[in-house]
């Protein structure tokens, strides 16, 4: 059976099956890993190979001067640099978990480069005591790390990406530690990283603030590792035992013998399941239960662990070392009758036309859906292109018989195993498998790629996967434009823009401020042209320095805050004048610095107005002055001649004449000057502060009510008030006080210009039927007249005058006026049809 | 009865709008823990009474407060403002943290933006160095619906800031909104704009298009068909004319504010103490106000006056005879309207009292005068006699505005002499109202000759014999004087500007027409002009929408007509209207009025 062939390559671990397929040969030539330091990233990432200079090397043909190189999975160089840092021994190199490479040596200096060997500036330092102290050796996690000096001081950054170098507390050591391992902070109690150190026959537990003993009495640990999820130590005592024991210490959970008591050079979880121990050339697989499995190397090896297993390097290939996912076995396993196998086998007989096909399907027909689900399974944890096809292919025949599956799991494997094996490509060399696929997650991926520079393969992707492009497209926007230094700003727009279309709504402006910060602050602008968002466009041209550009979109947004960002930012940037200049020429920018500036900027806003030659509005702000002086209590109260406003006043009034265009507003200002100066004199004379700040109008009004008839005739006298104004003043002024008499008086001084209108309405406001029948009869108008019977109610006369007026409307509304009084009413009547009226 | 209207009748789902700003606001309170002082700027007030119960405020451990230049008296340590990003609110702001400080109160200080925040109030929070002790937000109020068919971007200085100052913010704010609803109700295809204001909204709408596009492909049919945008500067005629329909004299002399008018209780016959005010909410939630709104006040006498005799009637049927059971349900039905019809005939009475004034009906009288434009010396004496006796200045001003508009400005011997009275007589700190008004030409020296007569023939503005009663055009709302805002949305609607661009070119501003892609498939856009109505029908049956909004605002009267016109036979389309704020002559004049001191 094609069955048996899978299988044989498994071994058997107590119950468990284990395979270890070779998925790359190693591409690279001439690398001894016994004679370098080698980091390998997790979840299939890079390895970082430099020559070990703690190890005395024979040189070949090569520069005594060491080079740092990475290569990918697959063993095919990313890229290389030349090591000449200062500062002593390379001590510890390691990935983190955004793939920096991070470069420890013995000063307690951190460089730090990125998958293209480029160096992350700035350099960390640990700090001035381990400048002084030299670093042993350190300890990395995901995004973190320890380092442990000479004197046997701890310190610790906890995360890079914002790397701040602190002290763990003293464990006051005499003696170096036997070995070191760190609980990376997510699995502590504390949420800070916890350093165990095997000291005599215990475990110290450093912490930031704290040292505790653990384990009292468990003997020498030569070497520890901690497992993935923090719950489990696996340690390797003095005298050649493996002893699993979870990390607060309070259990052992196995123990095994080793042949030997010299410690493994290696010591790695290979998932949650079992131990791998390394020494010289051998591998030794140690489970819980069982006899453990041994593999022999001629070759040195790294591990790399994963999450589901452990990747092994050699000289020559990578290999990856996994327990053999349940669904596999259940299909390949020797003799295995379970749904899955059989219909594994039922596909074989089927594409060999024999009948027994069917009799297997018939067999298995009610947990076909459980077999279609493990075929499918197993070809996601299958790193083999063909197999991947005939396990699809089995479940793909499964699907036919069977009614209640889920379709949808099939094509969503397709699609991931799509992605998979695009990454497996030995020139990607990305050897993720389904469930580090999974956990990475694809945006990660598809970071992972755009880092390496892989945008063709991560935008396809991401398109495969129905994802935003834009991350992909600005990434590879920006790389461009770091790459191009030697293509011209058009020919580089040219080909930035080609790309960016393709991506809708993508902002123009990021990419442009990128290449601002390359020292390309033409081809910024040219980019940020085409960037469709203005609140995004503005900022930009701002900080690029295209003031007047910005200014302009600004306007055209119809955005006035944008106008008021870019008014600012030039306001603090120019001199004063320069700046006037500028926004003089834009209406609305003016208009919006005139109306911030009204509010909060009343001399900047004069010096503007005097710098454009627009007096009458200065004229118009000093006037306006001259009220807040007026208002004022200390200028207007302490100073009793006004005089400080009245010089404000007349500086308006100068200013005012200065145009043709503005007589008018320079004769106000003239006339207003003079009124306070009378009012003031009114004031002093009357000892009655009630002039001020009323108009000419209210003045003559004030002064009549007082009986100071002579100083009402020098104002209407100073301010050539008309005849006509003077009469309706006069007149409710003696109708305010009651003063009858003199209103009779007044209205017989002469004809009055107005008529006698004024006086009647006075009259009739006041209530005053009796003084008003003085002067309705002298109305030249008989529909006044009428009106004015009507208005103290008189009908009779009312409609006497209405019928003198021949004014049909006017006796309609008359009538409706007297609706109540049915006799008024009738009078009405009558007149209206004697004229004919409808 | 409650202020917030009941939108459930609106054409399209304002409900949702308004849930949305109330939910967002609650987000905002929410999020800042325990109990605090919310200070609200006074201009808002009304918006938010619109929006929220304040009852439901208190439940959310608010102490309300309003913006003013007096410190904050409260125990809360919290304490959050809520204002419009007004320059001279930010000195308040100032004023109240700068007390705390010298009290050695600590407080801490939310700042929310409505509708968004604006660089020029945070410089000067900045200038006065506080701006670290405020945690600055927005609150993205853009849109209110005050009523079933009315929409608000609540910008009551909009015109006056455009007109005096320059200053266009509330443009790109009334873009911001129309967009807004454009996400929630898809694509307008197509826009139709007259005037400057107008013309610049449709371009930054257009802009915005561009660069934060609707997703038209999943919203179907939009359902606003047309958007129809008129600058008030087109027509300063209308709102300076005193309005006639029942809910426009209301304004007129109570003054609604916010869909509700305050006065003495007395006046409404409660029985309360001496001189409290009541506050009568006017919407559409009352069915009684909702039908007779819209008609000319002689009209509503009569029709309160049928009312209240037919229910004196049933009233008397009801003791005199036997009544069976169902009949007995049909009369307490009635009865239930009674609240009603006893507010309307209340205020109804209180209004009357206005208008049967001898001076009223002169004012009417020279208004038809000066519309008419045909006795130039009887308007001008009748203005300057307002003058000399001093009338409130609001009210000769309209008159004043009234006549430079139709005269195209006045002769320059009468201009001088006008605003020397004017100056004269109110004080010489209007010379700053004065300038307001010229910049914005409404008080200008005549330069050209007035085309008034030209355009008031054109589009019929004076319609002779108007039949209040059973209105047949939309001069019923002024008594003969058909609005010219209203005259161009029904040509707008009904055929689109061509056939009257020459007059368009007499009025102010550009006019702009465009067609608006995303929809080439839908067949409906392109027959816009004359369609029958059937196939403009949205699938569940209604009318599809055209929006018109006012730039600078709108009147009463002015939504009055195009209720009329939205229930005319024939008509294919519910008329819905957006403002900047809904004004009468006398709010919108007294935006101009700045007196110096």
């Amino acid at each position: 059976m094609a069955n048996v062939s899978v299988a044989a390559e498994w071994q058997l671990l107590y119950n468990r099956y284990y395979r270890k397929p070779e998925i790359y040969p190693m591409q690279w030539k001439h690398i001894d890993l016994s004679r370098n330091k080698v980091a390998g990233a997790p979840f299939g990432g890079p390895i970082a190979v430099i020559r070990d200079d703690s190890k005395i090397v024979q040189l070949y043909a090569e520069s005594a001067l060491r080079k740092l190189r990475i290569f990918n999975s697959a063993g095919v160089q990313i890229s290389e640099t030349v090591w000449k840092h200062p500062g002593g021994r390379l001590v510890g190199m390691a990935w983190t978990d955004d793939q920096t490479l991070i470069c420890v040596v013995q000063d307690g200096t951190v460089f730090r480069y990125n998958v293209h060997a480029e160096l992350q500036e700035p350099n960390i330092s640990m700090g001035k005591e381990c400048f002084e102290q030299n670093v042993v050796e350190c300890v990395f996690w995901g995004n973190g790390m320890v380092c442990i000096t000479e004197a046997n001081q701890i310190f610790c950054i906890s995360d890079f990406k914002n790397p701040n170098p602190c002290k763990l507390a003293d464990p006051n050591l005499d003696e170096y530690p036997l070995c070191v391992a760190v609980i990376e902070p997510q699995y502590t109690m504390s949420g800070n990283v916890e350093v165990l150190l095997a000291v005599d026959d215990l475990v110290l537990l450093v912490e930031e603030d704290g040292v505790q003993q653990l384990g009292a009495g468990i003997g020498p640990l030569q070497k520890m590792v901690v497992s993935r999820n923090g719950k489990l130590l696996a340690s390797f005592t003095h005298d050649g035992r493996l002893l699993v024991i979870s990390t607060d210490f309070s259990k052992i959970i196995f123990e095994y013998s080793c042949e030997s008591a010299l410690p493994p050079d290696q010591l790695s979880w290979c998932g949650m399941d079992s131990v791998l121990l390394y020494w010289d050339d051998m591998l030794l697989m140690v489970g819980p239960y069982g006899d453990p499995v041994r593999y022999l190397y001629d070759e040195p090896i790294i591990l790399i662990p994963e999450c589901d297993g452990v990747r092994i390097l050699s000289n020559t290939s990578m290999e990856f070392l996994q327990r053999v996912p349940d669904s596999t076995v259940s299909i390949f396993k020797i003799g295995s009758t379970l749904p899955a196998a059989l219909l594994y086998d039922a596909l074989d007989h089927f594409d060999r036309r024999s009948a027994k096909a069917d009799e297997n399907l018939r067999l298995i027909r009610s947990s076909l859906p459980e077999a279609v689900e493990a075929c499918i399974d197993a070809a996601g944890h299958e790193f083999d292109v063909s197999r991947q096809r005939t396990l699809l292919r089995a479940a793909s025949y499964g699907q036919a018989f069977c009614s209640h599956v889920q379709r949808d799991r099939f094509q969503v494997m397709c699609k991931t195993l799509r992605v998979l094996n695009a990454v497996h490509n030995s020139e990607i060399g990305i050897p993720l498998s389904i469930q580090q696929y999974k956990l990475l997650t694809a945006p990660v991926l598809i970071g992972r790629l755009i880092n390496m520079h892989q945008h063709l393969l991560a935008l396809r992707i991401s398109e495969y996967l129905g994802m935003n492009q834009e991350v992909v497209i600005m990434h590879w926007a920006c790389s461009k434009i770091t790459a191009s230094l030697a293509i011209p700003d058009a020919t580089l727009l040219e080909i930035l823009l080609d790309k960016l279309r393709l991506c809708k709504g993508i902002s123009f402006a990021a990419v442009a401020a990128h290449a601002d910060k390359n020292g390309r602050r033409k081809l910024a602008a040219m980019l940020v042209e085409h960037e469709s968002r203005s609140s995004k466009q503005v900022p930009l041209l701002l900080s690029i320095g295209e003031e007047d550009t910005a200014l302009t979109k600004a306007t055209e947004s119809g955005d006035t805050d944008l106008v008021y960002l870019v008014l600012f930012h030039i306001w603090q940037k120019r001199p004063a004048l320069e700046y006037f200049g500028m926004i003089q020429a834009r209406p609305l920018a003016r208009d919006l610095f005139i109306t911030y500036a009204r509010c909060y900027k009343h001399e900047f806003l004069k010096d503007f107005f005097l710098s454009t030659g627009q007096l009458q509005d200065v004229a118009f702000l000093l006037w306006k002055e001259s009220w807040e002086l007026g208002k004022n209590p200390m200028a207007s109260k302490g100073s009793p001649l006004h005089g400080p406003r009245i010089k404000i006043i007349e500086k308006a009034q100068s200013l005012f004449s200065e145009t043709k265009e503005h007589t008018f507003e320079s004769k106000a200002a003239e006339e207003h000057a003079k009124l306070i100066r009378i009012q003031h004199e009114l004031e002093v004379t009357t000892k009655q502060a009630i002039f001020v700040d009323s108009s000419i109008s209210d003045t003559i009004r004030t002064c009549i009510v007082l009986g100071n008839h002579r100083a009402a005739m020098k104002v209407k006298t100073e301010f050539k008030v008309s005849e006509k104004r003077w009469y309706w003043l006069k007149v409710f002024a003696l109708a305010t006080i009651r003063d009858w008499d003199a209103l009779e008086k007044f209205s017989k001084e002469k004809r009055p210009p107005i008529g006698y209108r004024p006086f009647v309405e006075a009259c009739i406001d006041a209530d005053e039927k009796g003084e008003a029948l003085k002067y309705i009869p002298k109305l030249t108008d008989p529909r006044e007249r009428a009106e004015s019977y009507a208005r103290i109610g008189m009908a009779k006369e009312a409609a006497d005058a209405a019928s003198q007026a021949k004014d049909g409307e006017l006796l309609g509304r008359l009538k409706l006026t007297f609706a109540q009084n049915a006799a008024a009413s009738s009078i009405f009547d009558t007149l209206r049809d004697r004229l004919g009226v409808a | 009865m409650a202020q917030i209207p009941n939108l459930d009748n609106a054409p399209f789902n304002l409900t949702s709008l308004r849930d949305q700003s109330q939910k967002e606001l609650l987000n905002i309170l929410k999020n800042i823990r325990g109990r605090k002082c919310l200070v609200i700027d006074p201009k808002l007030g009304g918006s938010l009474s619109l929006i929220i119960q304040t009852s439901l405020l208190k439940e959310h451990g608010v102490e309300l407060r309003y913006l003013s230049a007096d410190p904050i008296q409260t125990e809360c340590t919290k304490v959050v403002y809520l204002v419009r990003p007004q320059l001279n609110l930010m000195k308040f702001i100032c004023s109240h943290i700068r007390n705390d400080i010298s009290k050695g109160l600590q407080r801490e200080y939310f700042v929310y933006f409505v509708p968004r925040r604006a660089v020029a109030c945070e410089k000067i929070l900045e200038e006065d160095n506080f701006h670290h002790l405020l945690t600055i937000g927005e609150y993205p109020l853009y849109i209110l619906p005050v009523d079933e068919d009315v929409l608000s971007f609540e910008l009551d200085l909009a015109y006056k800031e455009c007109q005096v100052d320059g200053d266009t913010s509330s443009l790109w704010h009334i873009a911001k909104a129309i967009h807004k609803l454009e996400f929630s109700f898809g694509l307008i295809p197509n826009v139709r704009a007259k005037g400057k204001a107008s013309v610049r909204v449709a371009d930054i709408l257009n802009r915005m298009q561009a660069e934060e596009p609707v997703n038209t492909s999943d919203m179907g049919m939009p359902e606003i068909n047309t958007l129809i945008l008129i600058d008030r500067e087109v027509d300063m005629i209308t709102p300076m004319c005193t309005q006639l329909t029942y809910e426009g004299l209301l304004d007129e002399f109570l003054h609604v504010n916010n869909g509700s008018v305050e006065l003495d209780a007395s006046i409404m016959g409660v029985q309360q103490q001496e001189g409290k005010k009541i506050k009568v909410p006017l919407n559409s939630s009352d069915k009684l106000f909702k039908e007779i709104r819209d008609l000319n006040f002689e009209v509503v006498v009569q029709v309160l006056r049928q009312k209240a005799t037919s229910m004196k009637q049933d009233y008397t049927e009801m003791t005199t005879t036997t009544q069976t059971v169902s009949e007995l349900k049909d009369f307490v039905k009635k009865l239930n309207s009674l609240p009603e019809i006893t507010r309307h005939i209340n205020l109804a009475q209180h209004l009357s009292a206005f208008t049967s004034k001898p001076s009223f009906l002169g004012r009417l009288d020279m208004e038809h005068t000066i519309v008419e434009a045909q006795s130039y010396d009887i308007c001008f004496e009748y203005i300057e006699e307002m003058i000399h006796k001093q009338e409130p200045l609001v009210n000769v001003l309209r008159l004043l505005i009234l006549f430079s508009i139709t005269n195209s400005g006045l002769p320059k011997r009468n201009f001088d002499y006008l605003r020397r009275e004017l100056l004269h007589s109110y004080g010489f700190e209007h010379m700053a109202t004065l300038n307001n008004l010229e910049k914005a030409g409404l008080l200008k020296k005549q330069e050209t000759k007035s085309n008034w007569l030209t355009i008031k023939r054109a589009l019929q503005l004076v319609v002779e014999d108007t039949d209040t009663t059973n209105p047949n055009d939309i001069a019923y709302v002024f008594s003969g004087y058909a609005p010219l805002s209203i005259r161009l949305v029904q040509q707008a609607v009904r055929s689109g500007w061509r056939p009257i661009e020459e007059i368009l070119k007499l009025l102010p501003g550009p006019h702009s027409e465009t067609k608006r892609s995303g929809f080439a498939s839908s067949q409906s856009i392109d027959n816009l002009a004359g369609a029958p109505a059937s196939i403009d029908k949205v699938t569940d049956g209604r009318r599809s929408l055209v929006l018109v909004v006012f730039i600078g605002g709108v009147t009463f009267a002015e939504i009055s007509a195009l209720r009329f016109l939205s229930a005319q036979e024939g008509m294919a389309y519910d008329l819905i209207v957006g403002t900047t704020k809904i004004v009468g002559g006398h709010s919108l004049t007294e935006t101009f009025i700045e007196s110096l001191g």
